[in-house]
Formats: C-alpha cells, structure tokens, sequence
C-alpha cells in the first residue's frame, strides 16, 4: 500500500495512548512515508534503478516536566511498546524545561484532515509502471545526439536522474491535533561536463520538480540540453578586475541572499544571540525596495504547506515590508523560554516580490547595464552573528546589459544588512520548483574581487 | 566490535539459506552480482543549551538494502523489516535492472575462477575480534542518559570560567552503534558493530558590540570511555584558544600570494580539492580532473598521499567498508605520481583492480560508492617554523570551513575562519572571513615545501557527497606557492 493505511494510522494513535498511559503528560506522534522509484542515466544508458519505501514514527514526549524526542522505523507493536518505555526512562533522566510544551489548541490546524487539500497529489502517480519510468527516463537523453549539439566542445559525459515520490505524512498530539499532508513530486536532473579544444573542462546541471506528472513532462525533453547550454557557456573564462561591481544574482542561486536572512529571523538564532538581526524587527533595515511574503498555502505548487511540523496552521503575512522585518519565527519552545509570542516555526514558501519593472534576467540585466551576473556560488561563508559574508561566485561579466564572456576565480563580499540596503531589482522569474520563491536579483556597488 | 555470527543472524531474524534465497531471487531475471546488507542502528543525543541538559533522544533505524549489479549497472531497493516476504520484494525490484542476458546467480559463483563478468576477489574468512579497530569497553546503547550528562555539564562548566566575553555555551553530545551483516553472491559473510560518538561545544563570545563564536568538536569510533576528564580539558582550552585575535583579526587585502596551510584540519582541504577527484567513480564517468593522469605526476617527489581505513577508533576506520571489502590503507600519491584511486566493487571491475575498500553508504537506504575514509598527506622534512620564515609575503590559515570543490574542473573555494597575515617570514596580524581560491591539480603542483608535522584531526568531519558518511582528515604544514586570496 503506497498510502498511510488506516492500520498504520491506528498504530501511531495507540503508541500516543500507550505513552500517555505510561508516564507521559502530554505527547506529539508524526508518523511518515514515502515511496520513491528512481531512474539514472549515465551517457544514454540506464545505469540505475532504485526503488525506496521509508516510514517512521517520531515521538515527541512531555514526562514530568522534561522533554525528548524518539523515532523509529520499526513499526510492530510490541517492539514500539518496549521502545516508548525507554524512551520515557531517558526523558526522566533529563533536566526539567519549563519552556516545552505543545501548541495551544487553537494555533494548530484545522483544515488538513484528508492530507488532499492543497492540490498536491496527482492521481497520475498511480498509473506509473516501471516500464513508463523506464522509458520516460531513457527518452531525457541527449547521448545518441551529441553530435550535433558538440559546437565548439565536446561532452565528456552526461548524467541525469528521473524520479517520482509519493510523501504521506500524518501529525497527531494528546490536545486532541491530527493533520495530514500528502503529495506527490516527479523530478528531473541532468550533470554534464564538456571539454574545450584546449582540454579544459567545464561542468554544470540543471533540475525541474513539480507535483503533478504532466507538469514535468516539458522538462524530460529539455533538461539535459539546459545543463549543456549553462556548462558550455563557460567556455573561454577571463579573469575580472573586480572592485565595487553592480551584481545581478539569477533566480537558479539567489536563494543564497536570502536563506542568511531567514535564518537569522529564526527564534532559536536570536534566543542565542547569534543573530545579525537581533534586535532588528521593525526597523528599517533593508532597503525599502525589499518586500518578502510567505506564500504557504499557495495551492498546487511545490512547497506549500498548511501546517508545521508542530502541527501550527501557516498562514499569509509579509515576513520584510518596505525593508522592515516583521516579526521572528518562533516556535512554541522558544516562545516559552523567550517570552515572545509564538508564530509559525519558519518561513513556508516565502516570495520576494517583484520591484524596478523587471520580468526577466534580460530586463535586469538591460536595466542594470554593466557589472557581473551571477550564476553559481562555489564555497565561501557567512557570518551568522555579523552576517558578514564571502563566496566564490560563478558567472559572467555584462555591458550594455548583454553577457559580454564568464569570469573566473572571484569572490563577493559583504555584509548582508549592507547588501539588501543596495537592492535595485527584482525581477519576476522565480523557479516554482523551489520551495523560497526567489527571482533575479540586482543589487549595486558590491565588493567582486578577482 | 564484533559479536559471534549468531548474534547477527539472530538479531536480523535470518539463517544463512534465507540469504541465499534472496541473492538467488535477485539474480532471477539475470545480473552478475548480488549483496545483502543489513544495518539495525541506535542514534542517541543529548544537548545542554543555557546551563542545563533539556533536550535528548534515542531513534532506530533498522532495514536491509539489496543490490544488483549488471555489468556496471545498478538495481537498488531496501526493506524496512526483514520479514522474508518484505526482503524477498526488494530482491524483485532490484531485480529491475536486470536485462535477462547476463549470467545467472549459479553461473557468477562458477564464474569467479577467471573473474569474467564478476566484481572482483573474494575476501574469505570470518571477522576477526582481535583484528577490531574499533574496540569498546564501555557500551553506549547500555549506558543511561544519566550517566552521560554530567559530563556535558562539567565541558559547559570547564568553559565558561575560562573567558569573561563567553555569553553562550552549547555542549552536544551524539552517538550511534550500528550493527552491519552483509552477504553477496561470491558467498562472502561479513558482520560487525560499529561504534560512533562526537562530542561538540559551541561558545558565543561578546566584546562590545561584536560577537564571535567558535565551535570545537571530537569525534571517534569508539564507546563511553572516550568521555574523560582530559577529553574535557583538551575541549575547553582549544574553545577559547585563540579569540583575542578572533577579535582583532580582519580581511586583509587579497591576491594572488603564497599560502601557508597549517597541520591538521587544513587537510579538509586535501579531502575536497584533491580527495574527490581521486574518487573511482568520477573517474569512470569520465568526470574528473585526474580522469587521464593515472600513473602521471602530479606533486612534488616526496609527496605521499593516503586514503587509510586502518586507524585504530578514528572517525574513517572500518575493519570491512560496505561491500565486505576489508578496510586498508591506500596511497593515492606516491613519491608525487599518482598510482591509486579509491575503488568500490564496480569501480575496481571497470579498471581491473582490486576494490580499496572504499565502497561506503549512508545506510541500508543507498548503494554504496567509492568515498574517503582518513585523507591526509604524509609528513615531509621541513620545520614548520622554516616555511613559514621561507615566504616574504603571504597568509598563514588554519581553520576552514565550508570547502567546496568542482570535481570536473577541479576548482575549488575555502573559506578561513582563522589565520595570518605573514609578513617578513614571520605570523603577523590575525585575518578572518577571507576565501582561498584555486584549482586541485595547480594547488597540487605548486606545493613546495611539506613540513614534519602530520596531525589527524579529530574533528567531528562529514563528507556529503550524495550521502553523508563520517570521515576524517588531516595534512603537515604546507606551503603552496601561489594561490588566490581574496579579501578587501
């Protein structure tokens, strides 16, 4: 059965009760599964079939006081039984926390009962055979053609990946909570690396992922050819001279920005003190420019969510409006040992919104005019307590707002308050893939050093 | 560790015919090569935040992975109960790689004399106790969460009183045991318990209004004793060593310059820039830098490069990695040529080697491929104090993190956490915040001088390359001549 059986479903209940009955005051069970059929390729032949089916059952338990949490992927009764026991003994063992506990009733979810409710479960996932895999995997394959696509290079080897997944997933807890998620992914990913007449190589990837079957069916016909576009582009790298450079960041890696961010309105961060944001909320603090929604119940697309993993109910609001960031993320854990109100544990599916009148990369980068548009990040760092930062970039100088040729062997840094105050762009083109809708960016006068 | 057959068999709810019963349904439909691999693991954790030990755990992860190999092809598909109709289902879907034209189970046991579509050698015998590299005398799944929080409380303790600016101190403690049976269709049996336990502590500092903070961890194969008064010692000092000049260091200006990387955890370096594209499988797949440089120069004479599972309870060791294979110490480089990659089964087939012992998995859920064990490049002749007075002008690093390396090209980034400017031959200014920027085989080819001072890390090192396995690493001072810093 690819579903939670209704089996399944009782054993996590009866495992809440048989805690609650055995020391236990109050008890979350979030019980997984998902079933995953996986396709590689390697240079036009099939190289890889794996088949995954993964459940688990995790506990978190409020003994006394004291709190821990437990999982296990061995779901017969007796041996859950035996397990909740010691998982009790060892919360027994633990120091008392005053701060743990469930949220209150009325944050948690109300609207997720079937698991169906956000559109991200395609029936189509059902009439996949292994042969249809098979076939839809081999069919991404640009190997037998290579020839005519080797303009100025050739393809070393190429290595791609289709997958689908079914993900069901129920959260329950003794405050009378029980929500439910369900969705289904089919994904594609293709590895490539080329050679230059001189012998140098260049590698580069590209990847698509949507719930629904028909939605990544485009994709399977051109990702490979997506991956060898960006590799060869990279052909003939120069050297930059660097210096305070108008950077445009392209909507595949901008996530970059943004993630420190996010994380640094994490609760836990600032309870720390290892937030550059502290103390930061309702300030102006980045540029005015600068508005993030959390989108996370937009139905039917990837990423969105009713509910966290506590069971609390997302909802819409702006996480930075006009540069102000509105509130930190605080579960009910931190809530209890900060004192601030609790809110929803993380940011869902946030999404800069669009500024400066751009749609695509092209019109920043027409708009932007002259500087380095990045297309990859490689290594590099940033500083949580200061968010300083530093990153080796990939990508391209640009003038006349046309890619000029790739650049070699540079670094961008800052600080991160600094740079979202330099904003000049957001474009429109943001992957649905991605759970952190995150389009084109620019951004002025930022440190490229070569 | 490692327990008598019969616990193995016994605790996966096997006998040795069920296990000939599946590789045989695996290889029904054809394949060369069939293994089991069987893994029950225990993770415990316990973490003090604000003083106090509040939050801990336990979690099982228990299943069987079940592979099959048709030429350099690869079935996989596991089973999170070993109920024989469970395990027997798994076999059929690994089975789907299969083409039905290649030799059946019975055939590639025959087979194995002239080794003609086979994997490779055997590795006959039983697992030997007194050949264990990871011994354990006191046991982690019997030991109560009670007695292992004091000593998270005396680290936090030890710590605290060692600098005013300390604001935060987090100590984390985390361990598993995992115990592994693995059979394949050359009839090898193999079965231990591996042991695994990091410590980790994380101080926040606060000097006026700037913040700072340092993390320290240990990590080993080995069981409870590992938790001593010295351990505490040790962490405590290294986890305020050094913040003055984390206070005062800056961004110096950067460019192209020499670089001097200090012993121990500069071997992460190692491990990234060059560690990878040794890899067998980047190599097969035509992926990596060192693709075609088998048997060609690649450093300096002298140089020694080594992938080893043989160190007694270190974060990398294995007495058998994934495949069954025993665990060995491999030179990659020797006296500057390279002469080995890292081969899994498939990988060593592919060149007509022996496998490495390198075939290694994140667990029962994944198809084990060539990754590093303990990375590090043998000790040279020179004082460390010489190559550091050999360079006029340049840097001194000794504490990176996040590494990353493009395996096709071999480009890579390091961003320094800690180090110095070197000025006149001599440590000057401290430096912080700043990347090393370069290319594996270049930085390779320009090492000039390697000092005598080999140090292991014992830091808490996962490499994440597809799966996340525990590995280790660690490097002499090094100079290399030129490489790109980039800074103000």
């Amino acid at each position: 059965m690819k579903m939670l059986t209704d089996q399944e479903i009782a054993l996590a209940r009866a495992s809440m009760d048989f805690a609650l009955e055995n020391g236990a005051q109050k008890v979350r069970v979030t019980l997984n599964k998902s079933l995953m059929e996986l396709f590689g390729i390697l240079n036009g032949q099939l190289d890889k079939v794996t088949h995954a089916l993964d459940r688990s059952l995790q506990l978190s338990l409020f003994v006394d006081g004291r709190f821990g949490s437990f999982s296990s992927n061995r779901l017969d009764r007796e041996g859950l039984e035996r397990f909740i026991l010691g998982a009790i003994d060892t919360v027994r063992n633990l120091e008392p926390d005053p701060a743990r506990d469930l949220p209150a009733p009325e944050r948690t979810v109300r609207d997720a009962s079937t698991g169906r409710e956000l559109d991200l479960y395609d029936p189509a996932y059902e009439t996949l055979t292994s042969e249809k895999r098979r076939e839809m995997a081999l069919g991404t394959s640009v190997w037998q053609r290579k020839a005519v696509l080797e303009q100025g290079f050739r393809l070393l080897s190429e290595e791609g990946e289709y997958s689908d997944s079914l993900f069901d997933s129920v959260v329950m807890d003794s405050n009378g909570l029980f929500a439910r998620h369900t969705e289904t992914s089919f994904e594609i990913g293709y590895e490539v690396t080329v050679e230059d007449p001189s012998g140098n190589r260049y590698a580069s990837y590209w990847w698509d992922a949507t719930p629904k079957l028909e939605q990544i069916l485009p994709s399977l016909g051109t990702c490979c050819e997506q991956a060898i576009r960006r590799a060869a582009a990279q052909i003939g790298p120069q050297d930059h001279p660097g210096g305070k450079c108008d950077i445009v960041v392209d909507s595949e890696c901008a996530s970059k920005f943004l993630t420190p961010v996010l994380n640094a309105l994490g609760g836990y961060a600032v309870q720390q003190k290892n937030s550059f944001l502290l103390d930061k909320v309702g300030q102006q603090v980045f540029s005015e420019h600068l508005t993030v929604l959390d989108r996370p119940r937009s139905t039917g697309e990837t990423g969105a969510r009713l509910f966290d993993s506590e069971g609390v109910a997302t909802q819409e609001f702006p996480i930075i409006e006009k540069g102000v960031p509105t509130r930190y993320f605080v579960n009910t854990y931190i809530a209890g040992k900060t004192g601030m109100a609790p809110t929803i544990e993380d940011a869902t599916r946030p999404r800069v919104m669009p500024y400066g009148g751009c749609k695509t990369r092209d019109d920043v980068l027409r708009k932007v005019g002259k500087g380095i548009l990045i297309t990859g990040f490689n290594g590099g760092n940033s500083n949580s307590s200061t968010g300083d930062f530093s990153y080796g970039i990939e990508g391209f100088a640009f003038a006349d707002g046309r890619i000029t040729h790739p650049v070699r062997e540079m670094l961008v840094t800052g600080n991160f308050l600094d740079l979202w105050s330099r904003l000049i762009a957001v474009a429109d083109d943001a992957r649905l893939c991605m759970s952190k809708l995150i389009p084109t960016l620019a951004f002025e006068k930022i440190d490229c050093n070569g | 560790m490692i327990h008598p057959k019969l616990h193995y068999l016994e605790l996966f709810r096997v006998g040795e015919p069920e296990l000939d019963t599946l590789v045989g349904e695996a290889l029904k439909h054809g394949g060369d090569y069939c293994d089991l691999y069987f893994e029950n693991t225990t993770y415990g954790n316990l973490s003090l935040r604000d003083g106090a030990v509040t939050a801990g755990g336990r979690h099982i992860d228990y299943g069987v992975g079940i592979r099959v190999l048709n030429g350099e092809r690869t079935g996989y598909a596991y089973a999170e109960s070993t109920a024989m109709p469970d395990m027997l289902e798994s076999a059929r879907a690994a089975s789907a790689i299969a083409d039905g034209t290649s030799a059946f189970y019975e055939h590639s046991v025959q087979a194995d004399a002239n080794g003609s579509r086979l994997v490779g050698r055997r590795f006959r015998g039983e697992p030997n106790p007194a050949a264990d590299r990871y011994p354990v005398h006191v046991h982690w799944r019997e030991t109560e969460a009670s007695a292992l929080i004091p000593f998270l409380q005396k680290l936090e303790q030890a710590v605290q009183g060692r600098d005013s600016r300390i604001v935060k101190v987090m100590v984390m403690l985390a361990w598993q045991v995992t115990d592994v049976l693995m059979y394949n269709s050359l009839r090898e049996l193999k079965y231990e318990t591996r042991p695994m336990a990091s410590v980790g502590v994380t101080v926040i500092f606060q000097q006026g209004g700037q913040v700072e903070n340092k993390t320290v961890s240990r990590s080993y194969r080995t069981g409870v004793e590992m938790l001593t008064e010295s351990l505490i010692e040790e962490m405590a000092a290294q986890a305020v060593q050094g913040i003055d000049d984390r206070f005062a260091a800056r961004r110096p200006k950067g460019g192209q310059m020499p670089v001097v990387m200090g012993a121990g955890a500069s071997g992460i370096l190692l491990h990234e820039a060059m560690g990878h594209a040794f890899e067998a499988d980047f190599n097969r797949k035509g992926t990596s830098i060192f693709s075609d440089k088998m048997g060609q120069r690649v450093c300096a004479q002298g140089i020694q490069i080594i992938d080893d599972g043989t160190l007694k309870g270190n974060r990398g060791a294995l007495n058998f990695d994934d495949e069954g294979v025993p665990g060995q110490k491999t030179y990659m480089v020797e006296d500057g040529i390279l002469t080995s990659y890292l081969h899994d089964r498939i990988s060593a087939r592919h060149y007509g080697v022996s496998p490495t012992g390198n075939g290694r998995r994140e667990s029962f859920r994944y198809a084990p491929i060539p990754r590093m064990r303990a990375t590090y490049m043998e000790s040279g002749q020179a004082s460390p104090a010489d190559i550091i007075a050999s360079v006029p002008q340049g840097i001194y690093v000794d504490e990176f993190a996040n590494g990353q390396v493009k395996i096709g090209e071999g480009d890579f980034t390091f961003f320094v956490k800690s180090g110095y400017l070197i000025e006149g031959g001599r440590l000057t200014a401290p430096v912080k915040d700043i990347n090393i920027i370069g290319n594996g085989p270049e930085a390779l080819r320009n090492m000039v001088a390697v000092g005598n001072d080999l140090a292991i890390d014992p830091g808490t090192w996962t490499c994440g390359k597809e799966q996340s396995v525990p590995v280790s690493c660690g490097i002499p001072t090094v100079l290399i001549q030129n490489l790109t810093v980039g800074g103000e």
